[in-house]
């Protein structure tokens, strides 16, 4: 049987499911990162006392390489707290527990972007702070960091391979099963890298469409 | 400490593996700045071609997954080279995790490395050249000197990154300090101190680093 017609019939089915873990780890952990980085940045600029502890946690997050945080949240985790209880959930713990503190730092780089004396004048006028943050700090944060967001989601599902290594079922994880099945790395290795790589580059493609877009609709 | 002395006990073996770890490193950065230089120099040439294939190299390697290009050309590449050849080829892994680490890497340091040269003002290069300087004595006393400088912080952050990344070869058998982790872990049954003991010394060593290189990017500035 030639690869094509393998991979049509037998192995469609494992590798598009595959397709779906991945996906689906890396939107998981994008959204559970960028909702605890939101959340940090938040309670720092509310909680100074806390501001050193937080420093640990986005430093700690940032500079230890993500394979060994994979190994401490599926392992050493279990062991102390004893959960996550299944590779899936150690699988995006870990990749949302490092984006978390790259996110971190990108949103208040994004808050900070935002003129102070807009904050003060909306506090002149009487709106409420809570207004003031949906109407006048957040738009203009979000389209301010629209494409680091971007970025980081991109390399999050780079990361993703990864948690082949912790024996979850994604893309990578299924290649490298259906070698051991085949035999052969050549065709499927290559067909995998080749769905990896055009994933990633219509990413950075419409990342890269949606900074010309911001940077014409603010001007500069 | 409880559970660290285990550190200590296996201390020979752990200090082999950082060291396969920056062996791999070094090489695998050497390789990359060459590519990526060789990238860059082509990504700014006249001819077209030659700046489309560089532009598709520089875009298609920084699209690809580490962990992806480091198991196809481990995998894969030995394979092709042995049917082209026909003969048996086998690669060590180390020399698989070079390759792949120092292309992977490539591609980021020709994005720097055209930065830094296109961020030099067009008026410096148009001066130089109405004060009849040579082509060579443009590039090597008034585009390097500055280009070097406004990219030296992004280089070193750069491969701060590539270090971080070398604890990934492990999964392709080469023996680095994650391997010998990972067997001492299958061996003592305790990932609890080990894999935590590890994550907070690549801590500590990744934060000195960083911050030694924000020091270089202060007074580079």
């Amino acid at each position: 049987m030639s690869f094509w017609t393998r991979t049509l019939l037998a192995d469609a089915g494992p590798l598009l499911h595959g397709l779906y873990v991945t996906l689906s780890i890396s939107l998981i952990a994008f959204v559970v990162a960028a909702t605890v980085g939101l959340g940090i940045c938040v309670a720092r600029s509310r909680l100074p006392v806390l501001t050193p502890l937080f420093a640990v946690y986005i430093a700690f997050c940032r500079n230890t390489p993500i394979f060994i945080q994979l190994l401490w949240v599926a392992y050493a985790w279990y062991e102390l707290l004893g959960w996550p209880k299944e590779v899936y959930t150690a699988a995006w713990v870990a990749l949302a527990l490092q984006s978390s503190g790259y996110l971190a730092e990108t949103f208040r780089a994004g808050i900070d972007s935002v003129p102070g004396g807009q904050i003060e004048a909306a506090h002149a006028l009487g709106i409420t702070p809570l207004t003031t943050w949906r109407r006048i700090i957040a738009p203009q944060m979000l389209l301010t960091i629209a494409p680091s967001l971007m970025n980081q989601l991109i390399v999050i599902i780079k990361c993703s391979t990864l948690v082949s290594v912790i024996a979850v079922p994604d893309l990578m994880f299924q290649a490298l099963r259906l070698t051991g099945i085949w035999g052969d790395p050549v065709p499927i290795m290559s067909f995998v890298a080749v769905i990896f790589i055009a994933v990633i580059m219509a990413l950075s493609a419409l990342s890269k469409s949606l900074a010309d877009h911001t940077r014409a609709r603010l001007g500069s | 400490m409880y559970g660290l002395s285990i550190f200590w006990d296996y201390r020979v073996i752990l200090w082999h593996g950082l060291l396969i770890n920056l062996l791999v490193f070094l090489l695998s950065s050497c390789l990359g700045l060459i590519v990526g230089l060789l990238a860059c120099i082509c990504r700014l040439s006249s001819l077209r071609p030659v700046r489309t294939l560089a532009a598709c190299y520089i875009e298609v390697i920084r699209s690809a997954p580490e962990l992806v290009l480091l198991f196809w050309i481990y995998s894969v590449v030995p394979v092709l080279l042995s049917d082209l050849l026909r003969t048996h080829l086998s690669f060590d892994p180390i020399v698989s995790a070079t390759l792949a680490l120092g292309l992977v890497s490539s591609g980021y340091f020709a994005e720097t490395f055209r930065a830094g040269i296109q961020a030099v003002p067009a008026g410096h290069v148009e001066a130089a050249q109405a004060l009849g300087m040579t082509g060579a004595a443009i590039l090597r006393r008034i585009v390097l000197p500055q280009a070097v400088r406004l990219m030296l912080p992004e280089l070193m952050s750069q491969n701060i990154g590539l270090l971080k990344t070398t604890t990934l070869v492990s999964v392709i058998t080469v023996p680095d300090i994650m391997y010998q982790i990972n067997l001492i872990v299958q061996q003592e049954m305790r990932p609890l101190p080990l894999y935590t003991g590890t994550a907070v010394a690549f801590f500590v060593l990744i934060l000195i680093l960083t911050s030694l290189v924000g020091r270089v990017g202060l007074r580079g500035a």
